[in-house]
């Protein structure tokens, strides 16, 4: 009895891994689910409209303290935001303007503004900084995905693998910007926070934090 | 085909290559990297984590993993090794009385089974200090002669200046390549 109960298992979870290659995932079907792995959400179609993971999933502490974006050709700091300062540095390239909602996700959402120059750049290093509690995160895991409007522009994915307990670390991609046609460039602008990113993070293959984002490039265009 | 005959393949396709940057603590690792990124390197604080850099050269993808070097940290740096391609072994050249030390960290770091197929780089570092021992004092006193396991080279540098730091990092990369991206 069993084993037959356990080859029809096997026989469904072939077919479910089968499909599940092809198939998009709903973010619906993601809430539900208890745990959240990085094969669902490269799955996702869309922007997602929810979190998917409660703050307290956090069970590490990590926390992002730092995130600043230079243009590589010039060295210039185009955006600089650190927990420690409380400040951001705004340069003359982009009027950056960050807010973050004051519902109960704060911290978890980020708004930027640049002018639409900042499409314009060629290589650009993005980094980040965080901090890790006082025990051994393993397996750390970062997929980011950026969309305008219902598309999706670039899908990121990156290992940070192990993290000391108590540690501080950074990470900086640097990147050629993606070729993007000049009509969607201009419908990017055209459209302010149509552009949004939802970063997942996974510690054992576990959704453990997910933060959003969303863009403006028409900066600077109304004033 | 085995799984690791098509993870091989994986890793050629993307080109990526996995270099960890290790040495003692004040050798001068985040310096190097932040060198070699364009970045300020006037204030450097020790590093208690790691500091890693993406980027894109001479057609790979480098991953460039620079993990503190305090004793306390030394311990974790077995949880780097897997995958890694190559490593720098940064030394502190002015720093004469813990080089028994540094060569005693490098050769354990070079019995580890994980690290067996990686390129090793010295870079006998802040070469621009008054009183650096020479390149060959540290080729002897690391006992770099006896490493008979791996693909080994040693550069000069300074971290700080940028001097010869290119040089380093063309050799490892192009030391990587011709072992591992050779079969297209």
């Amino acid at each position: 009895m069993i084993s037959v109960r356990k080859i029809f298992f096997n026989f469904l979870s072939f077919i479910i891994i089968f499909f599940s290659h092809s198939e998009p995932i709903s973010e619906e079907f993601l809430l539900c689910k208890k745990i959240v792995a990085p094969d669902d959400v490269l799955k996702l179609p869309f922007i997602t409209k929810n979190y998917l993971c409660p703050p307290d999933a956090n069970i590490y502490d990590i926390e992002f303290v730092r995130f600043k974006i230079r243009d590589m050709e010039t060295g210039i700091v185009l955006f600089e935001i650190s927990k420690q300062s409380q400040t951001e540095i705004a340069t003359t390239v982009e009027n950056v303007d960050l807010e973050t909602d004051d519902d109960a996700h704060t911290g978890r959402f980020v708004r930027y503004q640049f002018t639409p120059q900042f499409l314009d750049l060629k290589t650009v290093g993005a980094s980040v900084e965080f901090t890790v509690g006082n025990r051994p995160v393993s397996n750390f895991r970062m997929i980011e995905r950026h969309y305008f409007k219902d598309t999706l522009l670039k899908s990121f994915d990156f290992e940070f693998g192990f993290c000391i307990p108590n540690s501080r670390n950074t990470c900086e991609h640097i990147y050629h910007f993606p070729e993007l046609s000049p009509s969607l460039v201009a419908d990017m602008i055209n459209n302010p926070f149509e552009t949004r990113s939802d970063s997942f993070y996974f510690v054992d293959n576990q959704l453990i934090m997910h933060n959003k984002a969303d863009y403006a490039y028409n900066g600077g265009l109304n004033e | 085909m085995g799984f690791l005959t098509i993870l091989q393949k994986m890793k050629q396709k993307e080109k990526e290559m996995r270099i960890l940057i290790l040495g003692l603590d004040n050798a001068g690792k985040t310096t190097l990297l932040k060198q070699l990124n364009g970045e300020n390197v006037s204030t450097i604080s020790p590093t208690l984590g790691f500091n890693i850099k993406s980027l894109f050269y001479k057609g790979f993808n480098l991953n460039l993993w620079d993990v503190g070097g305090q004793r306390s940290l030394r311990s974790y740096w077995k949880n780097y090794f897997e995958c890694t391609d190559g490593v720098v072994w940064v030394v502190d050249s002015g720093d004469k009385l813990r080089l028994t030390d540094c060569c005693q960290e490098l050769h354990n770091l070079l019995s580890e089974e994980r690290l067996m197929g990686a390129s090793l780089l010295v870079l006998a570092n802040k070469q621009d200090l008054p009183g650096a021992l020479t390149l060959s004092e540290i080729r002897d006193t690391l006992q770099l002669e006896k490493i008979k396991t791996h693909h080994w080279q040693i550069i000069s540098c300074s971290a700080l200046t940028g001097n010869n730091v290119l040089l380093g990092v063309n050799w490892i990369v192009g030391d990587i390549a011709s072992r591992i991206f050779t079969m297209e």
